[in-house]
């Protein structure tokens, strides 16, 4: 009851007019951030950053967070209307909201997107509500094995997805691996895998590879089938908007489940990124017609949207808690902090009340605020598919390619998109699935350095996966996942044999 | 009448001497302040005060833009200084990394492409550890770390870079063992310690000042020659002038410091060099730098010229010794 | 035309390929497993090795495949047709590339934008002009002066003086 207490406190300093104010530029802002090219969110608040140091951090950090999460939501209206994420959280909302918006229901898939995205915020502010202390104190109790476990949990509920040929599934996640090793290892200071190139020494950026797999490889496929996007067709209407919101509820088990798993991810150290692909996997997992996933079933959208920002919102207590920061963003905002003087930190909560608890507040308000400005720009955003495809496509070329190099300002990353451009035109014709590259490369990196920080820990022992019952329970859930597939088709298997064997009989 | 025009020539020429180098260069187009870390991290902050101070005082008069290139620990920063040979509108920022990267690891630069401007502070390194850990003083936990050799973990961030060297340094002077542990960066090895997964670290005072705070973690000693300066009380009525240097704790290790340094690409007017170093002894004496140094724990010192590259140098030879006893020096 | 099954074997060998280069520049740092775990070079070593495996199953079973008579594979996996749509779309995208990193990305865009519309779009040339300059205007000012993130730039905003 004390946080509640806290809690109404906090509304009374976020709910100025002031801050109404700011939260409405923040997310409109962010959402111009998040679909421009190039710029996303960690850029988009590191630009503003100068702006807030003459600001109370109170206002400085409503202000950054609603640009953040207005970026989110711009991220996600470029995966549904053009196939590039803005975002590495906004991958798995493409697997089916690309397809939903070229079917002409991009009104739809927007809607649904961004409501549920909404509804999954709800969930992470709310557990932060009521459970900030204890989450702080189980959030220290993970070290390097409970890390890579997590990690382990993802992958293991992502293979085993999809009909796709086992070879070609592991070309493409090995693959993923081999390009998140490139550049140093920050485990032995080595430069790995960069053949003496110095632009590889920095690695091969995750949003390279997307910009490359899944905008372009996705034009020239599309050029190829002839096909202009149908959105030309449908026709737009806000009256849409609010049909859609009224399907929302019947989702609810979707909608449920998501929240846990983002939740469950965002204050263990999985993140947004790998909570919206394993909600993803869940829901086409536990799915009555998983065949339908992928040529857009609207639960393909709702779950990866709700776990992504479930986990998003979370995640914010960690950072605030223990001053980890749990994405880019998060770092450039923690730098903030410590501009305004504030030191992330357990004490944070003690000495600063009022900014912790106005700033959760404003998570309550700005993401209220935020869903109802984005649903009002869906028309806008659905209509931009009515424009006709020998105009829009060289923009979404030179979209991507503004995109491809602001990331790191090299002319290199330019050819480089474009040759992923070529793979993922080729993967996705020859039946590779792209899914598990992404996701080797975002979280592969991390997965291979908490594996050797356990080594190191252990001395080279693998038991330290099952040195405490923490790691050991998340070791199992993983194993699990993993297995179960694998036990259901070949239990498949054997009863087609059977039968074929009983109908020769 | 003859020899006062030429006192009156000579008077002018040395007048005009005094002021043209100061106004030799100016810049011409905006400036690119390149970051030799990702967003957040130290060198991220402190190029992003001093942009603020040069914004806010009008140092310069041309806007700054600051621009990150992190890659391979700040190696990807220096080279894109490297490229940009002769250009004085590229400012590189950094630490001791500018120098002692070649030797640990195969890169595309070398020292020589950078021009040294100036180093406007030193960040202080200490040894913490568990706020409940049974250890009174530095000189106990190493004992502890004695009589069990090889099994206490020493967190830090990265690998071959400070921390480490550091950790390597400690373990020369005192003849203690610890298992390195190298974490993404100084706020991880932070919580590590508070989560009691690991035994100690040697953070910088900012990275560890949260979990100080709230009594998580408890500093031993700091690895400077002198105290660092009074401050408010931190934790328990202890501030960081109370924290005994590690040499009055009875370990036999002079001092160890990171300074945070300047750069500019080789080749470049050395009116250009001037024009810098002085911005920076400009920014070096505002209120708002000395309330950064004050908020982050750090040790102001501003070194330029002569007193910058001599102390580079001796910084490097120090840094190489234990690089090449560890044996990692590549080539 | 192509085929499937040649293309199923061409992308196959440049994956094995690429598995080999990436075994090949993970020997360096060691790929065996010592007192603190996995060396710096293991983790690659094993996803090379595991690309290349897997590329070669996929030829073979490809090629089993094949003559086991399979009827997808002789198909067509690019037609004459299609492949005239996909490198009329390709080519642009290239010349808009070279014209980047040589030109700089404004002057590369306004030819591309003109060039896209005027000529494949078949747009008059008010609206092309109009469209491309739109277009190069708003970046600049979005991101060039909003969010002072500069762009590739090339001899033509230097005689501007941009």
């Amino acid at each position: 009851m004390e946080n509640f207490a806290s809690l109404l406190h906090g509304f009374q300093i976020a709910l100025t007019t002031h801050h109404v104010a700011l939260m409405m530029a923040g997310v409109l802002l962010g959402i111009l951030v998040g679909v421009l090219p190039g710029l996303g969110a960690p850029n988009g608040v590191s630009l503003m950053l100068p702006l807030t140091f003459s600001m109370d951090p109170v206002s400085a950090i409503i202000l950054l967070t609603s640009l953040y999460w207005g970026a989110l939501f711009g991220g996600s209206t470029t995966s549904i209307l053009f196939n590039i994420p803005g975002e590495p959280s906004s991958v798995a909302t493409t697997f089916d909201g690309h397809p939903m918006a070229k079917q002409g229901r991009a009104t739809e898939a927007l809607s649904f997107a961004f409501l549920s995205a909404g509804f999954g915020a709800m969930a992470g502010v709310i557990l932060i509500t009521l459970l900030s202390g204890w989450v702080a104190r189980f959030a220290l109790k993970f070290s390097s094995p409970e890390y890579f476990a997590v990690y382990f949990m993802t992958f293991a509920s992502f293979v085993g997805l999809g009909g796709a040929s086992p070879f070609k599934t592991i070309v493409s996640m090995a693959m993923g691996f081999a390009f998140a090793s490139i550049g140093m290892d920050s485990v032995s200071g080595n430069v790995r895998l960069t053949y003496e190139f110095d632009v590889l020494l920095a690695g091969v950026s995750f949003l390279i590879a997307v910009i490359g797999l899944f905008g372009i490889g996705e034009l020239l496929q599309t050029m190829e089938e002839g096909l202009r996007f149908e959105g030309v067709k449908a026709k737009v209407s806000p009256r849409d908007v609010l049909a859609t919101a009224l399907k929302l509820p019947r989702y609810w088990l979707a909608l449920l489940r998501s929240s846990i798993i983002g939740i469950w991810m965002g204050i263990t150290p999985g993140g947004p990124t790998a909570a919206s692909f394993m909600s993803y996997a869940m829901a086409k997992r536990s799915s009555r017609n998983p065949e339908k996933f992928g040529k857009g079933e609207p639960e393909g959208v709702i779950s990866p949207e709700t776990a992504d920002h479930a986990a998003g919102s979370s995640a914010m207590l960690p950072m605030l808690a223990l001053g980890i920061p749990g994405s880019a963003t998060a770092a450039v905002m923690m730098g903030g902090l410590m501009i305004w003087g504030l030191n992330p930190g357990p004490m944070l909560f003690v000495e600063r009340p009022d900014f912790v608890w106005g700033l959760i507040a404003s998570m309550y308000l700005g993401n209220v605020v935020a869903v109802i400005v984005v649903l009002a720009t869906v028309p806008l955003f659905a209509s931009i598919l009515r424009i006709p495809f020998s105009i829009i496509g060289p923009a979404i070329v030179v979209v991507c390619f503004i995109g491809a190099y602001t990331v790191g300002n090299k002319a290199f990353d330019i050819w480089l998109a474009l040759a992923f451009g070529i793979v993922g035109y080729l993967f996705k014709k020859l039946d590779y699935p792209i899914a598990p590259l992404v996701l080797a490369m975002v979280i592969g990196d991390k997965a291979e350095d908490a594996f050797r920080q356990s080594m190191i820990f252990s001395q080279g022992s693998l038991s330290i996966f099952w040195s405490n019952p923490l790691v050991a329970s998340l070791m199992a859930i993983g194993l699990a996942l993993l297995l179960f597939p694998l036990i259901g088709s070949t239990r498949r298997g054997i009863r087609k044999l059977v039968t074929a064997r009983a109908a020769k009989a | 009448m003859k020899r006062f025009c030429i006192a009156a020539g000579a008077a002018l020429a040395s007048v005009i001497a005094a002021v043209v180098p100061a106004a030799a260069w100016q810049p011409t187009k905006p400036i690119e302040f390149v970051v030799t870390s990702g967003p957040g991290g130290g060198t991220d902050n402190f190029a992003r005060i001093v942009q603020s101070i040069i914004t806010k005082h009008k140092l310069i008069e041309q806007p700054v833009v600051v621009l990150n290139k992190g890659g391979g620990s700040g190696a990807e920063g220096y080279i894109y200084g490297k490229g940009a040979k002769g250009d004085a509108h590229k400012v590189v920022f950094g630490t001791n990394n500018a120098y002692l990267l070649p030797y640990v690891a195969k890169l595309g630069y070398k020292f020589s492409d950078l021009t040294p401007v100036s180093a406007l502070a030193l960040d202080e390194f200490l040894i913490w550890v568990k706020g409940d850990a049974p250890y009174a003083d530095a000189k106990a936990y190493v004992e502890a770390a004695k009589a069990k050799p090889g099994s206490l973990k020493m967190a830090g961030s990265q690998s071959k870079d400070t921390d480490q060297t550091l950790t390597a340094m400690i373990q020369e002077a005192t003849g203690a063992k610890w298992i390195y542990v190298p974490f993404q960066g100084g706020g991880a090895a932070a919580t590590q310690l508070a989560g009691g997964h690991v035994d100690s670290n040697t953070n910088n005072p900012n990275e560890n000042i949260g979990q100080w705070k709230a009594g998580q973690v408890k500093p031993l000693c700091v690895f400077s020659p002198v105290r660092l300066a009074k401050s408010d009380p931190v934790h328990d009525g202890k501030g960081w002038g109370d924290i005994p240097t590690c040499k009055e704790a009875g370990l036999p290790l002079e001092a160890f410091q990171m300074p945070r340094t300047v750069w500019l690409p080789a080749e470049v007017p050395a009116d250009a060099v001037a024009f810098y170093a002085d911005v920076m002894e400009k920014v070096s004496k505002t209120p708002e730098w000395a309330e950064f140094i004050a908020r982050t724990a750090q040790t102001a010192r501003f070194m330029k010229g002569k007193e910058f590259t001599d102390f580079v140098a001796k910084d490097e030879a120090a840094n190489a010794k234990v690089f090449k006893s560890e044996g990692w020096v590549v080539n | 035309m192509i085929s499937r099954f040649q293309a199923e074997i061409a992308t196959a060998l440049a994956t094995l390929a690429f598995g080999l280069v990436i075994v090949n520049g993970a020997r360096e740092f060691g790929i065996g497993w010592d007192s603190s775990g996995p060396q710096p070079g293991a983790f690659p070593f094993y996803c090379g090795l595991l690309i290349a495996l897997a590329s070669a199953g996929t030829i073979a079973t490809t090629i089993g495949r094949r003559m086991g008579g399979s009827a997808a594979l002789a198909g067509i996996f690019l037609d004459r047709e299609q492949g005239k749509r996909v490198l009329a779309f390709f080519l642009p995208m290239l010349g808009f590339i070279v014209l980047t990193v040589t030109l700089g990305m404004y002057v590369a865009m306004l030819l591309y934008l003109v060039f896209a519309m005027r000529f494949q779009g078949r747009y008059g040339w008010l609206p092309s002009l109009a469209t491309a300059f739109g277009t190069a205007a708003f970046f600049y000012f979005g991101l060039e002066k909003f969010a002072q993130v500069g762009l590739l730039k090339g001899p033509v905003e230097a005689m501007l003086g941009l």
